[in-house]
């Protein structure tokens, strides 16, 4: 394990582990992005207080400003310590899965809170951001050796254990956001094409496993069957009413079958906001939290929506460009991490309201109530924003002394 | 070291990166195709779907028409029926026994039947469960008085039809009762629905589309869990609030489109004569007709034994509603001046020889002789006269007063049976009368067309129409029925001058009559005849019809006594009493007055009286009597005395 000393004094050029003076020279057009998600947050939120409580309004407040420290953090920590350090808290976010699945609290049919009195945390968040930091230090400590298989195999093993554990509680939505993220890790980081269409193909070959279940599948039987996949009856219901809309639009498919009715009904320019009838008279559940989309569709219609897809794909875009324009591996992997983590819960989440998937719990990011993914969501955005302050600050070290000085000046002033 | 390694990028990486950015995009842009699909291309479905889904359309019930008398009196009018229900969801969970309980001691409400009803609707907390129907006055006093206590409970107020006069006049009513499948199909397109009550005989049935008037509605947004956002106003009546239980305002969807009462119904019926001749009929079964000869108004349609239709509406009557559709005898459901037939016997007679002066067959004077029965031809199977010694020789006036069946016999086989339907269809026996009641039967005249028609299958020689049956259908009997209804129909015509009236309940539904039917000799010798019937004249013989007789008044009238069984069968009973009910015969009495306004004909039918003269004409000479001593000098006879 490096130690703290270690890792500052073998620094050819001598840095502070946290800097807060990094936070005066963020991306501007990121932060006003983020700024602007996060008041559509609070505006839908209003919205919701009509029908619901007001309570989730101040709370996704209080979030945000809980997020701004966490982002603070994450901007003005070297991320190389933190790369440095990923072994430690992937250990450590493997033993916090074990206690949620050990005393872990219930959830709709799920253990996956970790009770600590003042409030719940939600561990499996937390292993997303640490997932990324980990197969970041993984990635660049093997280098080029991740064009051999035998590592290449290594990767997913690693990434296969929290989750296992993960679906174990079961959480389906946070284990499949780990999929995509080793996938365009292992791609930026140089793996041989040939693998990765391997895996893809091997993975494909779960579609007629799937398959051989489902076929025989009875929503109307209540039992547990054991099954190859190891899918849940409710879980197997989900994906049969995805697969048959019809079936019991009242219950298992309520949710697609009125999410598809909210969005539908808002048309190009919406009903206008609060006059929502199908969130407004509670047709919809959760739309305060997986189905906050439905809301924004419904209210604001097509242009809403698209207004918000545009303004989500402009931050993952930005993200990706400083993913491309990074100065180090380090950078680029943790960006495209976290672009990847966001980008899945984006399409996954609205792919689900607007009933191109089946449902299963995944929130989206800004607009979603929900504190733990709200502090993964903020933390990325930290990470995300720091990875360009890296090269400045490289190339500030690499200027001469005097022009350093005035970069440093101009900033102050 | 290994810092170096860790900032090394490898050349082409940017192209990876850039690869990612292109799948992304990919995503992003598939999500938007799939919204511009349900937002823009099926936005119509979608709506109607989130339409549906939230609005309620809340029918506001329209009061059926109130149905008056000649007078004025209300005969069935609405009053308020108060209904408790349960909202199960607007209860707390854990006071929900408590308040079943208190249901169960304060309403006598079986407590299982409760219990099942909410476990049923556990999906939909906010439907309204019924806990009791139609609660008295003390009760709903007791549950509004208790609200704290009862959360969930309300009282609503719905409109019931409420009949005022009990058994009198209650067949012509009709009664109301739940629409069934056949009723619905061919309705539902005038605002009917499931559960809806309609009219199911008599005025209620026969003005159903006047009486139902037209249901009102208001559109009402709703939860998810079907809770209306609606409340009800202190009378019962379901308004919408301006915000709804969590306090939030609300937008009215539009105003509510009020519901068009029924019209009401203003009947010829006079209540006084109706109740008059209920009392007449008191332990009897038959029935009195009277109607205003010369526009055929009803002024008293009774018939005995009857009903009363709150049994039908009232839910409490249960037993009683079973025992009437049970069907067990006497059937008190079935109106017996319009819904029964019965064999007219000697008043046929009538319009027996009215057809025979009217087809120059017979004039005033022709006489034929009675021996005391009849043969065709002079040979074979004899037809007996009642008199069976004989009336000697008589003309039509003669026989008309003294009934004598050989008149008629030899009369019948002049007219044939041919012009005998055709003049009884005339004359309206045989055929509906059209008075504007459901449920009218035609009775039946027999002739060579029903015959051939009834033993279609048959050979020849059973198809046939033969001489002896005309003989018998010119007394009324055989096949031949008809409704006491149509009886006095015929009578009208006599007194009114030879036109045949369109009996009518419904003030604005007549008054219709024909051309003139005979020529005044023709109705002034058949009037002759049936003065002479109810005459006192001194000396005797005086005619069959002489208990009907009032000093100073004009009265015509002819008796009937229609056979039930065979005479040769009743033979073998020495005295009346002692013939099974069943089987006596039926007595008629049918008669008018001339010389009073205005001119009334009169039907009495007495179900196995056994003889007109005895039995059905007193009651006629009440009925007259009563009618022109009470009823007629009541100031609404002045508005038709002028017809």
């Amino acid at each position: 394990m490096p130690s703290l000393r270690r890792f500052i004094s073998h620094q050819n050029v001598s840095v502070r582990l946290l800097n807060f003076t990094n936070v005066m020279r963020v991306d501007i057009w990121l932060i006003l992005n983020v700024l602007a998600l996060a008041v559509i947050g609070w505006i839908l939120m209003y919205s919701v207080a009509r029908s619901a409580s007001t309570v989730y309004l101040y709370r996704m407040i209080l979030f945000f400003c809980s997020g701004v420290v966490v982002t603070i953090f994450f901007v003005s920590i070297d991320y190389r310590f933190l790369v440095n350090w990923a072994p430690l808290f992937y250990l450590g976010s493997i033993a916090l899965l074990l206690v949620v699945l050990f005393f872990g609290t219930e959830a709709k049919g799920s253990e996956r809170w970790i009770n600590l009195g003042l409030f719940r945390l939600q561990p499996s968040e937390f292993s997303k951001i640490i997932m990324i930091f980990f197969l970041t230090w993984y990635l660049t400590k093997i280098g080029e050796k991740i064009r051999k298989l035998g590592w290449f195999v290594v990767t997913f093993l690693l990434v296969g254990i929290p989750m296992a554990l993960i679906l174990k509680q079961p959480n389906l939505g946070t284990a499949a956001s780990l999929a995509p993220l080793v996938f365009a890790m292992l791609y930026v980081a140089g793996c041989r094409k040939v693998h990765l269409v391997l895996v893809l193909l091997l993975g494909s070959m779960l579609v007629p496993v799937l398959w051989l279940e489902m076929k025989d599948f009875d929503p109307s039987v209540e039992k547990e069957t054991q099954t190859t996949l190891g899918l849940k009856h409710y879980q197997k219901k989900r994906i049969y009413a995805f697969l048959h809309p019809e079936y019991d639009y009242r219950g298992t498919g309520w949710h697609t079958y009125q999410s598809k009715i909210t969005i539908g009904s808002g048309g190009i320019s919406g009903k206008g906001y609060l006059r929502g009838t199908q969130t407004k008279l509670k047709y919809l559940p959760e739309h305060h939290t997986d189905f906050i989309f439905s809301l924004l569709a419904e209210e604001f219609g097509f242009v809403g929506g698209v207004m918000v897809i545009a303004l989500f794909a402009i931050m993952l875009f930005r993200g990706l460009m400083f993913a491309r324009d990074a100065y180090d591996m380090q950078g680029t992997l943790l960006a495209v991490g976290v672009v990847t983590v966001l980008a899945f819960h984006i399409f996954v989440n609205i792919a689900i309201t607007t009933g191109l998937l089946p449902v299963t719990g995944i929130p989206l990011p800004f607009l979603s109530y929900g504190g733990s993914f709200y502090m993964t969501v903020m933390a990325g955005i930290g990470i995300l924003l720091n990875v360009p302050l890296r090269k400045k600050e490289v190339e500030q070290q690499n200027m001469p002394t005097s022009i350093a000085n005035v970069e440093v000046y101009r900033r102050k002033g | 070291m290994t810092d170096n390694r860790e900032q090394e990028r490898y050349p082409g990486i940017e192209r990876r990166v850039q690869q990612i950015g292109f799948a992304i995009a990919a995503a992003l842009l598939l999500l938007g195709v799939q919204l511009w699909r349900l937002q823009v291309l099926s936005l119509n479905e979608f709506s109607k779907l989130a339409e549906s889904n939230r609005i309620w359309q809340k029918r506001l019930a329209a009061d059926r028409g109130i149905i008056y008398a000649r007078d004025g009196e209300v005969m069935a009018d609405n009053r308020a029926r108060v209904d408790v229900i349960i909202i199960p969801g607007e209860c707390p969970a854990d006071a929900l026994d408590t308040v079943c309980e208190r249901l169960e001691t304060w309403l006598n409400v079986d407590r299982q039947e409760l219990d099942k009803k909410i476990t049923a609707s556990a999906k939909l907390p906010f439907s309204q469960i019924l806990v009791k129907r139609d609660i008295s006055r003390v009760d709903q006093i007791r549950v509004e008085e208790n609200q704290h206590l009862l959360p969930g409970v309300t009282t609503i107020v719905h409109p019931q039809r409420r009949y005022l006069l009990g058994e009198t006049a209650g067949q012509i009513m009709g009664y109301l009762g739940e629409i069934n499948q056949a009723e619905l199909d061919q309705r539902q397109e005038l605002g009917y629905f499931q559960g809806d009550l309609i009219g199911k005989g008599g005025i209620e049935l026969f003005y159903e589309s006047l009486l139902h008037g037209q249901d009102g509605y208001m559109l009402v947004t709703k939860y998810a869990s079907g809770q209306p956002q609606l409340r009800t106003d202190k009378a019962g009546r379901p308004m919408i609030a301006r915000r709804d239980t969590i306090g939030h305002l609300l937008n009215l969807e539009a105003p509510p489109v009020p519901a068009r009462s029924g019209e009401a119904l203003n009947l010829t019926l006079d209540i006084d004569l109706q109740r008059k001749c209920d009392a007449l009929l008191q332990g009897e079964q038959g029935s009195i007709v009277v109607l205003d000869a010369d526009t055929g108004a009803v002024l008293a349609l009774a018939s005995a034994p009857g009903y009363d239709p709150s049994v039908f509406v009232n839910r409490g009557a249960t037993e009683e509603r079973l025992a009437l559709l049970s069907g067990q005898k006497p059937n008190r459901m079935t109106h017996r001046a319009f819904r029964e037939v019965y064999p007219p016997g000697s008043v046929f007679k009538i319009m027996l020889a009215a057809a025979g002066l009217e087809e120059n067959l017979i004039n005033a004077s022709t006489r034929f002789h009675c021996s005391g029965s009849y043969a065709i031809d002079g040979k074979g199977r004899r037809w007996n006269c009642w008199n069976r010694h004989g009336h000697g020789s008589l003309n039509v006036v003669e026989s008309l007063a003294f009934s004598c069946d050989v008149f008629f016999y030899s009369l019948g086989r002049r007219l044939e049976v041919d012009r005998i339907v055709a003049y009884s269809k005339l004359m309206g026996l045989g055929v509906p009368t059209g008075i504007d009641i459901a449920g009218e039967s035609a009775g039946l005249i027999p002739g060579r067309e029903w015959k051939a028609a009834m033993h279609a299958d048959k050979p020849a020689w059973e198809k046939q129409w033969y001489p002896g049956e005309t003989v018998n259908l010119s007394i009324g009997q055989g096949s031949c029925t008809t409704t006491p209804l149509q009886v006095t129909v015929m009578m009208a015509c006599i007194v009114n001058g030879g036109y045949r009236v369109q009996p009518f309940l419904r003030q604005e539904a007549g008054p219709k009559r024909s051309e003139k039917l005979f020529s005044d000799n023709t109705i002034k010798t058949v009037t002759e005849g049936l003065r002479m019937c109810v005459e006192r004249k001194k000396p005797a013989p005086t005619g069959t019809g002489t208990r009907a007789y009032i000093d100073g008044m004009d009265i015509i009238g002819k008796t009937g006594t229609a056979q039930v069984a065979s005479l040769s069968f009743l033979s073998k009973y020495k005295k009346t009493e002692d013939i099974p009910y069943p089987l006596r015969h039926h007595a008629w009495f049918t008669a008018g007055v001339l010389d009073r306004t205005p001119r009334i004909a009169v039907t009495v039918l007495i179900e196995h009286g056994h003889a007109g003269g005895s039995v059905a004409a007193p009651v006629a000479r009440d009925v007259i009597e009563y009618f022109y001593n009470h009823a007629a000098t009541k100031p609404s006879y002045t508005i038709t005395a002028g017809n």
